[in-house]
């Protein structure tokens, strides 16, 4: 039953997944510490390690999926990683637009202050 | 009470132009004020508008685009208690001596907007078909949401009354923007009306829409119309900071109904 359940996935693929998932964690970590990457998106991508560390250790998880959904075990993996990636970059194109608008207003309402003070620098100098 | 009324000039790229605009506007229309938003320009844009004396000018910090721009001019009009913004291209095509003719119909309260439009019988335009082709199925677009009667909806010559500047100090699409901002007016209950006026050929620069970007175009204004009509019409708390000033100006609207 473990043999089907892991078709596909060897020992030593379980190791590089725990591996590269450590190494992500500790990569997230020291991008925060130096302030590369804010706590608040940093939660996610620690996330993202922690399923990747659940993953290498207990594999047998995306088996279960894998029957449920009746697909090969690398191609539930596959479609798994892919739709967490289409939401990851999805969220990032929401957070982009919200920006882009606080950005828009941020730059008008600074051009809008320019003209101001340059009126006031002018009546200033004029009395 | 003789209404302030606000020329605004959207200029990116347009010293070899826009003095001969301004000049045009102070000869036909000086007692109107003149407000040129300068877009990030490269040339020396800023520099033949501060030639002129009582021209005001807004630097924007970065290339906005022309959504963005006139957007600003909006909102200054609406900080300034101007009247009435009549939107006025800075490469010469609009033609400033009949622009009493749209101003004068807003005054009237014909409408909340007039439009100087190409395709009304008695003018002498005549676009490339591509272009006709294009603009044609945008106006069937937006007609089709605003119960028709504007022909041409891309022409950026308008004059707006104070409840279309509140409105669209709030909300205003940042590119190609004109046949979508008729879109925005009806959601508020505003009417647009157009009147025909001759286009001039271009007095200098270039035009800042290239053959290949009509598509883009297309597609672009025709989805955000499609999901404009379910819109919600204000944006998401504490993101609109002229929201309260939208609400004011819709009261004002109301009270000179």
């Amino acid at each position: 039953m473990e043999d089907i359940q892991l078709f596909g996935i060897q020992p030593s693929h379980r190791l590089a997944i725990t591996i590269l998932s450590i190494f992500l964690f500790a990569l997230i970590l020291e991008l925060v510490r130096r302030d590369y990457l804010k706590e608040r998106y940093a939660l996610l991508w620690l996330a993202t390690s922690a399923i990747g560390l659940f993953v290498g250790i207990i594999p047998g998880v995306i088996g279960q999926f894998a029957r449920v959904f009746h697909f090969q075990m690398i191609t539930m993996l596959f479609v798994i990683s892919f739709f967490y990636v289409l939401g990851i970059v999805l969220g990032f194109s929401i957070i982009i637009s919200k920006l882009s608008e606080r950005n828009r207003r941020l730059a008008q309402e600074v051009a809008l202050l320019g003209n101001r003070l340059e009126h006031l620098e002018q009546s200033r100098g004029s009395t | 009470m003789k209404s302030r009324v606000l020329v605004i000039i959207p200029a990116y790229n347009e010293a070899e132009s826009i003095a001969k605009v301004i000049q045009s506007l102070k000869d036909h229309v000086p007692e109107y004020s003149i407000l040129v938003v300068n877009d990030g320009s490269t040339d020396a844009t800023e520099e033949v508008v501060r030639r002129f004396h009582g021209v005001d000018l807004i630097n924007l910090p970065f290339n906005m685009g022309i959504g963005n721009t006139m957007q600003t001019g909006y909102k200054y009009a609406l900080r300034e208690g101007f009247d009435i913004a009549v939107q006025c291209d800075g490469d010469g095509q609009h033609p400033v001596q009949q622009i009493a003719k749209i101003v004068e119909r807003v005054e009237g309260g014909d409408a909340d907007m007039v439009i100087g439009s190409r395709y009304v019988s008695d003018t002498n335009y005549a676009p490339s078909f591509s272009r006709r082709v294009g603009k044609s199925l945008l106006s069937r677009i937006v007609n089709s949401v605003v119960g028709g009667g504007i022909t041409d909806t891309t022409s950026g010559f308008r004059a707006a009354n104070r409840a279309v500047i509140a409105t669209f100090a709030n909300t205003y699409p940042d590119d190609y923007p004109e046949a979508e901002a008729l879109v925005i007016m009806h959601k508020h209950g505003l009417k647009a009306v157009e009147t025909p006026v001759d286009m001039l050929p271009r007095q200098g620069g270039r035009s800042s829409i290239g053959p290949g970007r009509a598509a883009y175009y297309i597609v672009k204004v025709s989805l955000a119309i499609f999901i404009g009509v379910f819109k919600k019409i204000t944006h998401a708390p504490g993101e609109s900071a002229e929201e309260s000033e939208a609400v004011n100006a819709a009261a004002f609207h109301e009270e000179t109904k």
